[in-house]
Protein backbone atom coordinates (compact mmCIF):
# COMPACT_ATOMS: atom_id res chain seq x y z
CA UNK A 1 0.00 0.00 0.00
CA UNK A 2 1.37 3.70 -0.90
CA UNK A 3 1.72 5.27 2.12
CA UNK A 4 -0.10 8.43 0.00
CA UNK A 5 -3.64 9.16 -1.16
CA UNK A 6 -3.88 8.99 -4.74
CA UNK A 7 -6.82 9.61 -7.14
CA UNK A 8 -8.08 6.93 -9.92
CA UNK A 9 -6.82 9.43 -12.97
CA UNK A 10 -3.05 9.48 -10.83
CA UNK A 11 -2.96 6.00 -11.42
CA UNK A 12 -3.90 5.91 -14.91
CA UNK A 13 -1.27 8.14 -16.04
CA UNK A 14 1.73 6.44 -13.88
CA UNK A 15 0.30 3.13 -15.48
CA UNK A 16 0.56 4.64 -18.92
CA UNK A 17 4.03 6.04 -17.82
CA UNK A 18 5.50 2.80 -16.84
CA UNK A 19 4.70 1.41 -20.37
CA UNK A 20 7.24 3.81 -22.06
CA UNK A 21 10.99 2.71 -21.96
CA UNK A 22 13.79 4.93 -21.63
CA UNK A 23 15.20 6.29 -25.09
CA UNK A 24 11.71 5.94 -27.05
CA UNK A 25 10.95 8.02 -29.97
CA UNK A 26 7.93 9.30 -28.46
CA UNK A 27 5.08 11.45 -28.81
CA UNK A 28 2.42 12.76 -26.45
CA UNK A 29 -0.95 14.00 -27.30
CA UNK A 30 -2.43 16.77 -25.40
CA UNK A 31 -4.03 17.08 -21.95
CA UNK A 32 -3.52 13.69 -19.45
CA UNK A 33 -1.72 12.10 -22.42
CA UNK A 34 0.84 14.34 -22.22
CA UNK A 35 1.25 14.28 -18.56
CA UNK A 36 1.64 10.35 -18.29
CA UNK A 37 4.39 10.60 -20.96
CA UNK A 38 6.57 13.62 -19.01
CA UNK A 39 5.47 11.95 -15.99
CA UNK A 40 7.61 8.33 -17.80
CA UNK A 41 10.62 11.06 -19.04
CA UNK A 42 10.90 13.10 -14.92
CA UNK A 43 10.69 8.89 -13.33
CA UNK A 44 12.06 6.43 -15.31
CA UNK A 45 12.82 7.24 -18.73
CA UNK A 46 15.19 10.13 -18.61
CA UNK A 47 16.42 9.78 -22.12
CA UNK A 48 13.14 9.29 -23.52
CA UNK A 49 13.11 11.33 -27.03
CA UNK A 50 9.94 13.33 -26.63
CA UNK A 51 7.97 15.42 -28.97
CA UNK A 52 4.72 17.08 -29.28
CA UNK A 53 2.96 16.91 -33.04
CA UNK A 54 3.20 20.24 -33.41
CA UNK A 55 7.20 19.73 -33.92
CA UNK A 56 7.94 21.35 -30.28
CA UNK A 57 11.48 19.13 -29.21
CA UNK A 58 13.61 18.76 -26.17
CA UNK A 59 10.49 20.82 -24.21
CA UNK A 60 9.17 19.49 -20.94
CA UNK A 61 6.29 21.52 -19.56
CA UNK A 62 6.75 24.71 -17.41
CA UNK A 63 3.89 25.61 -14.83
CA UNK A 64 1.28 22.71 -14.77
CA UNK A 65 -0.69 21.16 -17.86
CA UNK A 66 -0.03 22.45 -20.86
CA UNK A 67 -3.51 23.94 -22.70
CA UNK A 68 -2.37 22.56 -26.26
CA UNK A 69 0.44 21.04 -27.90
CA UNK A 70 1.67 24.56 -28.74
CA UNK A 71 1.24 26.36 -25.40
CA UNK A 72 3.57 28.52 -24.13
CA UNK A 73 3.58 26.23 -20.83
CA UNK A 74 5.70 23.69 -23.74
CA UNK A 75 7.28 26.36 -25.78
CA UNK A 76 9.57 27.42 -23.00
CA UNK A 77 12.59 25.58 -22.77
CA UNK A 78 12.54 23.52 -26.48
CA UNK A 79 14.87 22.91 -28.37
CA UNK A 80 13.97 22.96 -31.48
CA UNK A 81 10.58 24.17 -33.07
CA UNK A 82 9.62 22.84 -36.57
CA UNK A 83 6.04 21.87 -37.82
CA UNK A 84 3.36 19.28 -37.94
CA UNK A 85 4.27 17.11 -41.24
CA UNK A 86 7.90 17.01 -39.64
CA UNK A 87 6.54 15.69 -36.65
CA UNK A 88 3.60 13.72 -37.47
CA UNK A 89 4.92 12.77 -40.86
CA UNK A 90 8.50 12.36 -41.01
CA UNK A 91 8.78 11.13 -37.53
CA UNK A 92 5.49 9.10 -36.76
CA UNK A 93 3.64 8.19 -39.88
CA UNK A 94 7.03 7.15 -41.34
CA UNK A 95 7.40 4.56 -38.92
CA UNK A 96 10.19 5.76 -37.18
CA UNK A 97 8.46 6.77 -33.91
CA UNK A 98 8.28 3.68 -31.35
CA UNK A 99 5.25 4.65 -29.21
CA UNK A 100 2.42 7.52 -28.93
CA UNK A 101 -0.09 7.86 -26.30
CA UNK A 102 -3.79 9.22 -27.13
CA UNK A 103 -6.79 9.61 -25.88
CA UNK A 104 -10.69 8.35 -26.60
CA UNK A 105 -13.88 9.32 -26.08
CA UNK A 106 -14.97 5.87 -27.13
CA UNK A 107 -12.72 2.45 -27.48
CA UNK A 108 -14.21 -0.81 -28.60
CA UNK A 109 -13.27 -4.15 -28.40
CA UNK A 110 -10.47 -3.93 -30.76
CA UNK A 111 -8.93 -1.05 -30.24
CA UNK A 112 -10.27 1.21 -32.13
CA UNK A 113 -11.43 4.59 -31.07
CA UNK A 114 -13.71 7.59 -31.89
CA UNK A 115 -13.39 11.15 -30.69
CA UNK A 116 -15.32 12.44 -33.94
CA UNK A 117 -19.15 11.91 -32.70
CA UNK A 118 -21.87 10.36 -30.81
CA UNK A 119 -24.95 9.75 -33.18
CA UNK A 120 -28.36 8.12 -31.87
CA UNK A 121 -27.93 4.18 -33.33
CA UNK A 122 -26.02 3.26 -36.56
CA UNK A 123 -25.05 6.70 -38.58
CA UNK A 124 -26.57 4.72 -41.74
CA UNK A 125 -25.91 4.66 -45.83
CA UNK A 126 -26.08 8.30 -45.92
CA UNK A 127 -23.58 10.33 -43.84
CA UNK A 128 -25.39 13.11 -41.55
CA UNK A 129 -24.24 15.11 -38.39
CA UNK A 130 -24.08 13.74 -35.05
CA UNK A 131 -26.59 13.97 -32.22
CA UNK A 132 -22.98 15.29 -30.02
CA UNK A 133 -19.71 16.67 -32.22
CA UNK A 134 -16.60 16.18 -30.68
CA UNK A 135 -13.09 17.24 -31.30
CA UNK A 136 -12.44 14.97 -34.24
CA UNK A 137 -9.15 13.02 -35.06
CA UNK A 138 -6.35 15.76 -34.55
CA UNK A 139 -3.32 13.49 -34.76
CA UNK A 140 -4.19 10.41 -33.34
CA UNK A 141 -5.25 8.71 -36.38
CA UNK A 142 -1.90 9.40 -37.37
CA UNK A 143 -0.28 8.30 -34.40
CA UNK A 144 -2.59 5.05 -34.49
CA UNK A 145 -1.57 4.53 -38.10
CA UNK A 146 2.29 5.16 -37.64
CA UNK A 147 3.67 4.71 -34.34
CA UNK A 148 5.17 1.04 -33.64
CA UNK A 149 2.97 0.95 -30.30
CA UNK A 150 0.25 3.10 -29.35
CA UNK A 151 -1.14 3.54 -26.00
CA UNK A 152 -4.81 4.73 -25.54
CA UNK A 153 -5.80 6.44 -21.98
CA UNK A 154 -9.18 6.40 -21.48
CA UNK A 155 -11.38 6.82 -17.88
CA UNK A 156 -13.47 3.25 -17.46
CA UNK A 157 -17.12 3.95 -18.36
CA UNK A 158 -19.60 2.07 -19.91
CA UNK A 159 -20.72 4.82 -22.72
CA UNK A 160 -16.91 5.01 -23.23
CA UNK A 161 -16.33 0.97 -23.76
CA UNK A 162 -18.84 -0.28 -26.74
CA UNK A 163 -18.68 -3.47 -28.46
CA UNK A 164 -18.26 -1.34 -31.84
CA UNK A 165 -17.48 2.41 -32.23
CA UNK A 166 -20.02 4.19 -34.57
CA UNK A 167 -17.08 6.09 -36.24
CA UNK A 168 -13.47 4.97 -36.47
CA UNK A 169 -11.41 8.44 -36.03
CA UNK A 170 -8.49 6.16 -34.82
CA UNK A 171 -7.76 2.65 -36.18
CA UNK A 172 -7.33 -0.08 -34.03
CA UNK A 173 -7.11 -3.62 -35.22
CA UNK A 174 -10.30 -2.90 -37.18
CA UNK A 175 -12.53 -6.15 -37.46
CA UNK A 176 -9.74 -8.25 -35.64
CA UNK A 177 -7.32 -10.82 -36.73
CA UNK A 178 -4.80 -9.45 -39.41
CA UNK A 179 -7.92 -7.18 -40.81
CA UNK A 180 -5.09 -4.23 -40.13
CA UNK A 181 -2.55 -5.42 -42.52
CA UNK A 182 -4.81 -5.14 -45.01
CA UNK A 183 -3.73 -0.81 -45.19
CA UNK A 184 -0.24 -1.67 -44.95
CA UNK A 185 0.30 0.85 -41.89
CA UNK A 186 3.96 0.94 -40.50
CA UNK A 187 2.55 1.27 -36.70
CA UNK A 188 1.68 -1.86 -34.73
CA UNK A 189 -1.58 -0.92 -33.29
CA UNK A 190 -2.71 -0.45 -29.56
CA UNK A 191 0.02 -2.34 -27.55
CA UNK A 192 -2.65 -1.73 -24.38
CA UNK A 193 -6.16 0.20 -23.44
CA UNK A 194 -5.00 2.18 -19.87
CA UNK A 195 -8.05 2.89 -17.72
CA UNK A 196 -9.04 4.76 -14.83
CA UNK A 197 -9.73 0.81 -13.45
CA UNK A 198 -6.97 -1.35 -15.02
CA UNK A 199 -5.15 -2.27 -18.52
CA UNK A 200 -6.18 -3.85 -21.56
CA UNK A 201 -4.01 -5.97 -23.71
CA UNK A 202 -4.70 -7.57 -27.48
CA UNK A 203 -5.05 -11.43 -27.81
CA UNK A 204 -1.98 -12.34 -30.12
CA UNK A 205 -4.84 -13.55 -32.54
CA UNK A 206 -7.67 -12.05 -32.56
CA UNK A 207 -6.51 -8.84 -31.43
CA UNK A 208 -9.70 -8.45 -29.02
CA UNK A 209 -8.81 -6.56 -25.94
CA UNK A 210 -8.92 -8.55 -22.70
CA UNK A 211 -8.57 -8.23 -19.09
CA UNK A 212 -4.77 -7.52 -18.29
CA UNK A 213 -4.70 -6.22 -14.99
CA UNK A 214 -6.30 -4.47 -11.89
CA UNK A 215 -5.69 -1.45 -9.81
CA UNK A 216 -5.72 -1.90 -6.12
CA UNK A 217 -8.84 0.00 -6.06
CA UNK A 218 -10.65 -2.08 -8.72
CA UNK A 219 -11.66 -5.53 -9.37
CA UNK A 220 -12.25 -7.80 -12.35
CA UNK A 221 -16.55 -7.67 -11.51
CA UNK A 222 -16.13 -3.65 -11.52
CA UNK A 223 -14.22 -3.46 -15.05
CA UNK A 224 -16.48 -6.06 -16.60
CA UNK A 225 -19.49 -4.22 -15.42
CA UNK A 226 -18.28 -0.76 -16.90
CA UNK A 227 -17.22 -2.54 -20.49
CA UNK A 228 -19.69 -2.78 -23.00
CA UNK A 229 -18.54 -6.26 -24.01
CA UNK A 230 -18.18 -9.44 -22.85
CA UNK A 231 -14.79 -9.20 -21.36
CA UNK A 232 -12.64 -11.87 -21.04
CA UNK A 233 -9.74 -12.14 -18.57
CA UNK A 234 -6.79 -12.62 -19.71
CA UNK A 235 -4.87 -16.32 -17.97
CA UNK A 236 -1.78 -13.94 -16.80
CA UNK A 237 -4.01 -11.30 -15.56
CA UNK A 238 -2.75 -9.61 -12.14
CA UNK A 239 -3.22 -6.68 -9.64
CA UNK A 240 -1.00 -3.39 -11.18
CA UNK A 241 1.51 -2.30 -8.00
CA UNK A 242 0.49 0.59 -6.42
CA UNK A 243 2.67 4.34 -7.29
CA UNK A 244 5.76 4.21 -5.20
CA UNK A 245 6.01 7.53 -3.57
CA UNK A 246 8.81 8.60 -6.15
CA UNK A 247 6.36 7.66 -8.59
CA UNK A 248 3.54 10.18 -7.36
CA UNK A 249 6.42 12.73 -6.38
CA UNK A 250 8.08 12.61 -10.04
CA UNK A 251 3.92 12.77 -11.27
CA UNK A 252 2.84 16.02 -9.36
CA UNK A 253 6.23 17.96 -10.43
CA UNK A 254 4.97 17.29 -13.85
CA UNK A 255 0.75 18.09 -12.92
CA UNK A 256 1.81 21.56 -11.39
CA UNK A 257 -1.30 22.36 -11.67
CA UNK A 258 -3.10 19.00 -10.26
CA UNK A 259 -5.03 17.97 -13.45
CA UNK A 260 -5.25 14.52 -12.05
CA UNK A 261 -5.75 14.92 -9.18
CA UNK A 262 -9.17 16.71 -9.77
CA UNK A 263 -12.01 14.04 -8.66
CA UNK A 264 -14.92 13.68 -10.91
CA UNK B 1 13.15 50.17 -52.52
CA UNK B 2 10.36 48.04 -52.69
CA UNK B 3 7.02 49.46 -51.14
CA UNK B 4 5.14 48.87 -48.01
CA UNK B 5 2.67 46.56 -47.49
CA UNK B 6 1.26 47.47 -44.46
CA UNK B 7 -2.44 48.28 -44.78
CA UNK B 8 -5.50 48.45 -42.39
CA UNK B 9 -7.15 45.20 -40.61
CA UNK B 10 -10.37 46.64 -41.99
CA UNK B 11 -9.06 47.17 -45.43
CA UNK B 12 -7.10 43.74 -45.32
CA UNK B 13 -10.71 42.10 -45.43
CA UNK B 14 -12.51 44.79 -47.88
CA UNK B 15 -9.55 43.86 -50.30
CA UNK B 16 -9.28 40.11 -49.85
CA UNK B 17 -12.38 38.68 -49.12
CA UNK B 18 -15.81 38.18 -50.46
CA UNK B 19 -18.75 35.77 -49.86
CA UNK B 20 -18.67 32.60 -50.53
CA UNK B 21 -15.00 32.45 -50.82
CA UNK B 22 -12.77 29.19 -49.60
CA UNK B 23 -10.98 30.90 -46.08
CA UNK B 24 -7.82 29.70 -44.72
CA UNK B 25 -6.39 30.85 -41.62
CA UNK B 26 -2.90 29.59 -40.28
CA UNK B 27 -1.34 28.29 -38.35
CA UNK B 28 -5.29 27.71 -36.85
CA UNK B 29 -3.61 25.64 -33.56
CA UNK B 30 -6.20 25.73 -31.19
CA UNK B 31 -4.78 27.65 -28.40
CA UNK B 32 -2.01 28.81 -29.73
CA UNK B 33 -0.77 31.20 -33.19
CA UNK B 34 -4.08 32.34 -34.76
CA UNK B 35 -5.22 35.07 -36.82
CA UNK B 36 -8.03 35.66 -34.53
CA UNK B 37 -8.82 39.35 -35.12
CA UNK B 38 -8.91 39.28 -38.91
CA UNK B 39 -12.24 36.65 -38.11
CA UNK B 40 -13.52 39.59 -35.63
CA UNK B 41 -12.86 41.85 -38.96
CA UNK B 42 -14.79 38.87 -41.35
CA UNK B 43 -18.04 39.61 -38.64
CA UNK B 44 -17.46 43.18 -39.18
CA UNK B 45 -18.21 43.62 -42.74
CA UNK B 46 -20.65 40.77 -42.60
CA UNK B 47 -19.07 38.04 -44.51
CA UNK B 48 -21.20 35.27 -45.31
CA UNK B 49 -21.07 31.45 -46.68
CA UNK B 50 -17.51 31.15 -46.09
CA UNK B 51 -15.52 27.47 -46.91
CA UNK B 52 -13.42 27.66 -44.23
CA UNK B 53 -10.25 25.58 -44.44
CA UNK B 54 -8.56 25.27 -41.00
CA UNK B 55 -5.94 23.14 -40.22
CA UNK B 56 -7.53 22.84 -36.91
CA UNK B 57 -9.79 24.99 -35.35
CA UNK B 58 -9.10 27.89 -33.06
CA UNK B 59 -10.95 30.05 -31.33
CA UNK B 60 -11.85 32.14 -34.91
CA UNK B 61 -13.32 29.36 -36.66
CA UNK B 62 -15.64 28.64 -33.52
CA UNK B 63 -16.74 32.64 -33.61
CA UNK B 64 -17.21 32.40 -37.55
CA UNK B 65 -19.12 29.28 -36.88
CA UNK B 66 -21.03 30.52 -34.12
CA UNK B 67 -22.61 33.42 -36.02
CA UNK B 68 -23.08 31.55 -39.23
CA UNK B 69 -20.68 33.01 -41.61
CA UNK B 70 -19.50 29.25 -42.38
CA UNK B 71 -21.20 27.06 -44.28
CA UNK B 72 -18.40 24.27 -45.57
CA UNK B 73 -15.34 23.63 -43.25
CA UNK B 74 -12.50 21.41 -43.48
CA UNK B 75 -10.47 20.55 -40.42
CA UNK B 76 -7.90 18.22 -38.88
CA UNK B 77 -9.10 18.86 -35.61
CA UNK B 78 -12.61 20.53 -34.37
CA UNK B 79 -11.95 20.98 -30.17
CA UNK B 80 -10.05 23.41 -28.34
CA UNK B 81 -7.40 20.76 -26.87
CA UNK B 82 -7.39 21.43 -22.94
CA UNK B 83 -10.10 24.26 -22.77
CA UNK B 84 -12.66 21.51 -23.97
CA UNK B 85 -15.19 21.21 -27.34
CA UNK B 86 -15.52 24.64 -29.34
CA UNK B 87 -19.15 25.32 -28.68
CA UNK B 88 -19.87 27.67 -31.57
CA UNK B 89 -18.73 25.07 -34.08
CA UNK B 90 -20.42 22.01 -32.54
CA UNK B 91 -23.49 23.83 -32.43
CA UNK B 92 -23.12 24.40 -36.10
CA UNK B 93 -22.55 21.49 -37.30
CA UNK B 94 -25.21 19.91 -34.60
CA UNK B 95 -27.86 21.81 -36.18
CA UNK B 96 -26.11 21.28 -39.77
CA UNK B 97 -25.65 25.00 -40.48
CA UNK B 98 -22.23 23.79 -41.31
CA UNK B 99 -21.10 20.63 -43.16
CA UNK B 100 -17.60 19.79 -41.27
CA UNK B 101 -15.36 17.53 -43.90
CA UNK B 102 -13.00 15.47 -41.25
CA UNK B 103 -9.50 14.87 -41.64
CA UNK B 104 -6.24 14.76 -39.17
CA UNK B 105 -3.45 16.88 -38.23
CA UNK B 106 -0.95 15.68 -40.68
CA UNK B 107 -3.29 15.05 -43.78
CA UNK B 108 -4.58 18.87 -43.69
CA UNK B 109 -0.54 19.84 -43.85
CA UNK B 110 -0.12 17.29 -46.69
CA UNK B 111 -3.32 18.94 -48.57
CA UNK B 112 -1.51 22.53 -48.38
CA UNK B 113 1.77 20.64 -49.57
CA UNK B 114 0.17 19.11 -52.68
CA UNK B 115 -1.57 22.20 -53.52
CA UNK B 116 1.99 24.16 -52.73
CA UNK B 117 3.58 22.14 -54.88
CA UNK B 118 0.93 21.59 -57.81
CA UNK B 119 0.31 17.67 -57.23
CA UNK B 120 -2.74 15.76 -58.65
CA UNK B 121 -2.84 14.03 -55.19
CA UNK B 122 -0.97 13.24 -52.67
CA UNK B 123 -0.51 9.94 -51.46
CA UNK B 124 -2.40 8.91 -48.30
CA UNK B 125 -0.83 6.33 -45.49
CA UNK B 126 -2.93 8.20 -42.83
CA UNK B 127 -6.40 8.49 -42.44
CA UNK B 128 -7.34 5.21 -44.96
CA UNK B 129 -8.64 2.40 -43.19
CA UNK B 130 -11.05 4.63 -41.13
CA UNK B 131 -14.27 6.09 -41.51
CA UNK B 132 -12.07 9.70 -42.29
CA UNK B 133 -11.86 7.81 -45.47
CA UNK B 134 -15.59 5.71 -45.49
CA UNK B 135 -17.39 8.84 -44.44
CA UNK B 136 -17.34 12.19 -46.51
CA UNK B 137 -20.03 15.61 -45.25
CA UNK B 138 -19.36 16.81 -48.27
CA UNK B 139 -20.58 13.61 -50.81
CA UNK B 140 -22.81 12.16 -47.85
CA UNK B 141 -24.58 9.73 -50.25
CA UNK B 142 -21.88 6.72 -50.27
CA UNK B 143 -20.34 4.51 -47.83
CA UNK B 144 -17.90 3.60 -48.24
CA UNK B 145 -16.97 6.74 -49.51
CA UNK B 146 -14.39 6.79 -52.16
CA UNK B 147 -14.81 10.63 -53.55
CA UNK B 148 -12.85 12.03 -50.74
CA UNK B 149 -10.34 9.98 -50.15
CA UNK B 150 -10.18 7.83 -53.39
CA UNK B 151 -7.54 4.82 -53.81
CA UNK B 152 -4.79 4.06 -56.46
CA UNK B 153 -2.60 1.31 -56.74
CA UNK B 154 1.04 2.23 -55.90
CA UNK B 155 2.80 1.64 -59.20
CA UNK B 156 5.92 0.57 -57.63
CA UNK B 157 4.63 -1.42 -54.83
CA UNK B 158 1.51 -2.97 -56.34
CA UNK B 159 -0.21 -2.01 -53.27
CA UNK B 160 -3.34 0.09 -53.23
CA UNK B 161 -3.09 3.08 -51.32
CA UNK B 162 -5.30 6.48 -50.22
CA UNK B 163 -4.95 10.15 -52.34
CA UNK B 164 -5.84 13.21 -50.76
CA UNK B 165 -7.03 16.17 -52.84
CA UNK B 166 -4.87 18.91 -52.55
CA UNK B 167 -5.84 22.09 -50.94
CA UNK B 168 -5.40 25.73 -52.89
CA UNK B 169 -7.36 28.14 -50.96
CA UNK B 170 -7.95 31.84 -52.26
CA UNK B 171 -6.81 33.39 -48.78
CA UNK B 172 -4.99 32.27 -46.26
CA UNK B 173 -4.75 35.12 -43.89
CA UNK B 174 -1.71 34.11 -41.47
CA UNK B 175 -0.80 35.34 -37.54
CA UNK B 176 3.16 35.67 -37.67
CA UNK B 177 5.26 37.06 -34.45
CA UNK B 178 7.16 39.47 -36.81
CA UNK B 179 6.83 40.85 -40.04
CA UNK B 180 8.74 43.70 -41.71
CA UNK B 181 6.83 46.14 -43.87
CA UNK B 182 7.55 44.17 -46.99
CA UNK B 183 6.26 41.02 -46.05
CA UNK B 184 8.83 38.71 -44.72
CA UNK B 185 7.63 37.18 -41.94
CA UNK B 186 9.40 35.38 -38.77
CA UNK B 187 7.71 32.94 -36.66
CA UNK B 188 8.13 31.92 -33.05
CA UNK B 189 7.73 28.55 -31.42
CA UNK B 190 5.80 25.41 -33.62
CA UNK B 191 5.36 26.87 -37.62
CA UNK B 192 2.45 23.93 -37.73
CA UNK B 193 1.27 24.26 -41.48
CA UNK B 194 2.07 28.04 -42.40
CA UNK B 195 4.97 27.20 -44.47
CA UNK B 196 2.73 24.69 -46.38
CA UNK B 197 -0.12 26.96 -46.62
CA UNK B 198 1.57 30.06 -47.29
CA UNK B 199 2.65 28.39 -50.48
CA UNK B 200 -0.98 26.63 -51.12
CA UNK B 201 -2.80 29.74 -50.88
CA UNK B 202 -3.69 31.59 -53.89
CA UNK B 203 -3.25 35.10 -52.18
CA UNK B 204 -1.41 35.37 -48.43
CA UNK B 205 -1.86 38.51 -45.91
CA UNK B 206 0.09 38.54 -42.77
CA UNK B 207 -1.26 39.60 -39.49
CA UNK B 208 1.62 40.34 -37.56
CA UNK B 209 2.08 40.69 -33.65
CA UNK B 210 4.58 43.50 -34.40
CA UNK B 211 6.40 44.69 -37.10
CA UNK B 212 10.61 44.77 -37.31
CA UNK B 213 12.80 47.06 -39.82
CA UNK B 214 14.05 44.64 -42.57
CA UNK B 215 17.40 44.61 -41.32
CA UNK B 216 16.17 42.12 -38.52
CA UNK B 217 15.41 39.70 -41.97
CA UNK B 218 18.74 39.99 -43.34
CA UNK B 219 20.48 39.32 -39.67
CA UNK B 220 18.19 36.01 -39.43
CA UNK B 221 17.23 35.22 -42.94
CA UNK B 222 17.28 31.25 -42.10
CA UNK B 223 14.51 31.81 -40.28
CA UNK B 224 12.25 33.99 -42.71
CA UNK B 225 10.13 31.02 -43.81
CA UNK B 226 7.38 33.61 -45.11
CA UNK B 227 9.47 35.53 -48.03
CA UNK B 228 7.39 39.16 -49.26
CA UNK B 229 7.41 37.59 -52.87
CA UNK B 230 4.90 35.84 -52.03
CA UNK B 231 2.88 37.80 -49.20
CA UNK B 232 0.30 40.43 -50.73
CA UNK B 233 -0.03 42.84 -47.65
CA UNK B 234 0.86 43.12 -44.23
CA UNK B 235 -1.53 43.84 -41.15
CA UNK B 236 0.10 45.09 -37.50
CA UNK B 237 -1.95 44.09 -35.00
CA UNK B 238 -0.79 43.42 -31.38
CA UNK B 239 -2.36 41.04 -29.38
CA UNK B 240 -3.53 39.50 -32.82
CA UNK B 241 -4.28 35.92 -32.12
CA UNK B 242 -6.17 37.00 -28.40
CA UNK B 243 -7.12 35.17 -26.51
CA UNK B 244 -5.29 32.46 -27.63
CA UNK B 245 -1.14 32.76 -26.94
CA UNK B 246 1.90 33.45 -29.54
CA UNK B 247 5.31 32.02 -28.10
CA UNK B 248 7.80 34.90 -27.15
CA UNK B 249 4.59 38.00 -27.53
CA UNK B 250 2.27 36.36 -24.93
CA UNK B 251 0.59 33.64 -22.62
CA UNK B 252 -3.31 32.08 -23.98
CA UNK B 253 -6.29 34.41 -21.66
CA UNK B 254 -7.17 31.57 -19.74
CA UNK B 255 -10.27 33.24 -18.37
CA UNK B 256 -11.30 34.75 -21.48
CA UNK B 257 -10.84 31.18 -23.43
CA UNK B 258 -13.59 29.77 -21.54
CA UNK B 259 -16.11 33.21 -21.40
CA UNK B 260 -15.66 33.28 -25.00
CA UNK B 261 -16.33 29.44 -25.63
CA UNK B 262 -19.24 29.91 -22.82
CA UNK B 263 -20.91 32.77 -24.43
CA UNK B 264 -20.50 30.76 -28.07
CA UNK B 265 -22.74 27.64 -27.02
CA UNK B 266 -25.97 29.16 -27.25
CA UNK B 267 -27.11 32.19 -30.01
CA UNK B 268 -28.00 34.90 -27.20
CA UNK B 269 -24.37 34.60 -25.71
CA UNK B 270 -23.16 34.81 -29.33
CA UNK B 271 -24.51 38.15 -30.37
CA UNK B 272 -23.99 39.36 -26.29
CA UNK B 273 -19.93 38.33 -27.32
CA UNK B 274 -19.95 40.01 -31.00
CA UNK B 275 -21.61 42.83 -29.40
CA UNK B 276 -18.89 43.45 -26.79
CA UNK B 277 -15.61 41.74 -28.51
CA UNK B 278 -16.16 42.08 -32.26
CA UNK B 279 -18.00 45.62 -32.36
CA UNK B 280 -16.19 46.47 -28.95
CA UNK B 281 -13.27 48.28 -30.80
CA UNK B 282 -12.25 51.04 -32.95
CA UNK B 283 -8.70 50.45 -33.85
CA UNK B 284 -5.60 49.10 -32.36
CA UNK B 285 -5.75 51.57 -29.15
CA UNK B 286 -9.56 50.39 -28.34
CA UNK B 287 -9.03 46.84 -28.87
CA UNK B 288 -5.94 47.18 -26.26
CA UNK B 289 -8.71 48.43 -24.02
CA UNK B 290 -11.09 46.22 -24.70
CA UNK B 291 -8.99 43.07 -23.72
CA UNK B 292 -7.68 45.61 -20.43
CA UNK B 293 -4.46 47.08 -20.09
CA UNK B 294 -3.42 45.14 -17.32
CA UNK B 295 -4.61 41.67 -18.58
CA UNK B 296 -2.58 42.81 -21.92
CA UNK B 297 0.16 43.38 -19.32
CA UNK B 298 -0.14 40.25 -17.18
CA UNK B 299 0.17 38.14 -20.39
CA UNK B 300 2.82 40.00 -22.11
CA UNK B 301 5.12 38.72 -18.78
CA UNK B 302 5.39 35.30 -20.33
CA UNK B 303 7.98 33.07 -19.96
CA UNK B 304 9.10 32.46 -23.36
CA UNK B 305 9.75 36.48 -23.47
CA UNK B 306 13.33 35.59 -23.96
CA UNK B 307 12.30 33.95 -27.02
CA UNK B 308 11.81 37.51 -28.72
CA UNK B 309 15.13 39.05 -27.27
CA UNK B 310 17.01 38.46 -30.25
CA UNK B 311 15.17 40.55 -31.98
CA UNK B 312 14.06 43.60 -29.93
CA UNK B 313 16.63 45.84 -31.51
CA UNK B 314 14.39 45.97 -34.83
CA UNK B 315 11.07 46.13 -33.18
CA UNK B 316 9.79 49.33 -35.08
CA UNK B 317 7.64 50.69 -32.10
CA UNK B 318 4.63 52.23 -33.92
CA UNK B 319 4.15 49.34 -36.48
CA UNK B 320 6.01 51.13 -39.11
CA UNK B 321 3.02 52.89 -40.05
CA UNK B 322 5.53 56.15 -39.80
CA UNK B 323 8.47 54.60 -41.72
Amino acid sequence: MSAQDYTRQEMMAIATGREIRDGELAIFGVGLAMLAGYFAQAHHAPRVRAMTEGGVYGATPVGGLPWGIECNRISTNATSFTNAIDALGCLVASGRCDVGIIGAAQVDRFGNVNTTGIWDGRIGETYRPPKTRLTGAGGANDIACGAKRTLIMVAHEPKRFVDKVTYISSPGYLEGGDARSRYGFPGGGPAAIITTLGILRPHAETREFMLDAWFAFSDVAEIKANTGWDLKLSPEAAIVPEPTDAELAALRRVDETGALRKRS
Amino acid sequence: MPDSKLITLSEAVARFTWDGMQYASGAALPVGSDAIVFGRELLRQQRRDLHAVFHCNSQQLNLLAAMGAVTRAECGFSGLEVFGFANGLRRAVETDRLVLEDYSNLSMPLRLLGGALGWPFVPATVNIGSDIQDRSAFAPGHYPSREKIPTVVDPFSGRTIGVFRPLTPDLAAIHVTLADPLGNAIMLGTEWSRFELSRAAKKVVLIADAIVDTGCMRQFPNLVRIPDIIVEAVVHWPFAAWPQGSPGMYDIDEAHMTLMNRALATEAGTEAYVRDYVHGFRDIASYLDMIGRETCARLSGTATGFLLDPYRQWLLPDGGMLA
